[in-house]
């Protein structure tokens, strides 16, 4: 039973879990969607009420009822490398990707379906709120009033993307920013705009989940009350490992139950008294930079769930034992 | 007519530089001239911050 790893070539991140599998003797196959037509190809059939489908990538075949999971990190966007790409082409080759994946009895980190959901920042709020987890006071508004008026039940708010994606015409970056207390609010008119309580924090919280595995990371603040985004901030502290208080661990664990969820990175931000605000649970979170400061073993945790039999087959498979050492 | 958020917007950062490893399809890894796998070398991971959570993304802004 192989692993199937949808990513592009030069995601080195998958690299640190493909290691590990490897290592374990664990079959991997990886194929982004960006070469399909091109080095990377597809076929299934339907036939006898059964379906027999194969992928093949960089020379290796795999069945797709032979996949024991299938890690969605970095896709391609299908198609797009193929000799006479178009809009079309991706859409019929998404489909037919995915279509077949949605097939097989593998299990996802994550689902595709799972996934999008869980991109929407605002239906992530509300399922944290639900799951029992602190959330600062949010806005999200396109009347300019009720702007004004949030502003002066909350006066030191911060404003951040909506949907956590950044303009690329031309291509700019949206960190989380502080408003001036003194901010004109007409413009929330053009665009809905995500107004939220700034937290005086003391430290960011970055807390990878694997499955039922929760690694946890903390980075001291920097003085100034302006660097609200840790993305953006003067690297002056690294990333240390720590525990996760028992009630925030209860409440992660509702909110990936209702988000279906095999794997969350959860972004907190710490205030003086401990607490831990909600701020936003990235369903592919980057992870690298955590294990490479921290030393936190989420890479080898990722292969051990990637690496788990599907429901119903027994440890051995292949003739191998594939737990990881 | 420009949205309340990209009155904070900045330029996106740069990421021009080239990274010193290539993808060796019959590995499935990415390997430095040497032949190591780059992934084995977490202080060039470090320094190269490939692994990081970034924003302004072009193709992902899942960070």
């Amino acid at each position: 039973m192989t692993v199937l790893i949808l990513t592009c070539e030069d995601d080195v991140t998958a690299d640190m879990v493909v290691v590990h599998l490897n290592a374990s003797g664990v079959p991997v196959v990886r194929l982004d969607p960006a070469d399909l037509t091109g080095s990377a190809a597809l076929s299934g059939e339907y036939v006898h009420g059964s379906f027999r489908g194969h992928l093949s990538s960089g020379g290796r075949l795999v069945s797709i009822n032979g996949l024991r999971s299938v890690w969605v990190r970095r896709p391609g966007t299908a198609a797009t490398r193929a000799a006479e790409p178009s809009e079309w082409l991706t859409e019929e080759s998404s489909q037919a990707l995915y279509g077949m994946l949605r097939s097989s009895q593998a299990r996802w980190m994550n689902h595709p379906d799972a996934a999008r959901r869980a991109r929407h920042k605002p239906w992530q709020l509300r399922l944290a709120q639900r799951s029992g987890l602190p959330v600062p006071a949010t806005l999200i508004t396109t009347f300019p009033q009720a702007a004004r008026e949030f502003a002066e039940r909350y006066p030191d708010l911060v404003v951040k993307p909506v949907s956590g994606a950044h303009p690329q015409d031309p291509p700019r970056a949206v960190p989380t920013s502080r408003v001036a207390p003194d901010a004109d609010f007409g413009a929330v008119a053009y665009g809905p705009t995500l107004l939220q309580r700034r937290i005086a924090k003391r430290a960011d919280i970055r807390l990878t989940v694997v499955g039922e595995r929760m690694l946890a990371a903390r980075k001291s603040t920097a003085a100034d009350p302006d660097e609200v985004d840790v993305r953006f901030a003067s690297p002056t502290h690294p990333w240390q490992a720590t525990e996760v208080p028992p009630r925030v661990a209860d409440a992660v664990r509702a909110y990936l139950r209702g988000a279906e969820l095999a794997y969350g990175a959860f972004d907190f931000a710490e205030d003086a008294d401990g607490t831990w605000w909600f701020l936003e649970c990235n369903q592919s979170g980057q992870f690298g930079f955590v294990e490479v400061e921290t030393g936190q073993p989420i890479a080898h945790t990722i292969a051990e769930w990637l690496a788990r039999p599907v429901p119903g087959e027994g440890a051995q498979v292949n003739g191998a034992n594939t737990a990881l050492t | 007519m420009q949205p309340f958020a990209l009155n904070y917007a900045r330029p996106a950062a740069q990421s021009e530089s080239t990274t010193p490893y290539v993808y060796d399809s019959g590995r499935q890894l990415n390997v430095l001239s040497d032949g190591r796998i780059a992934a084995h070398d977490l202080a060039l991971l470090r320094e190269l911050g490939t692994t990081t959570s970034t924003a302004g993304s072009k193709t992902h802004f899942d960070d």
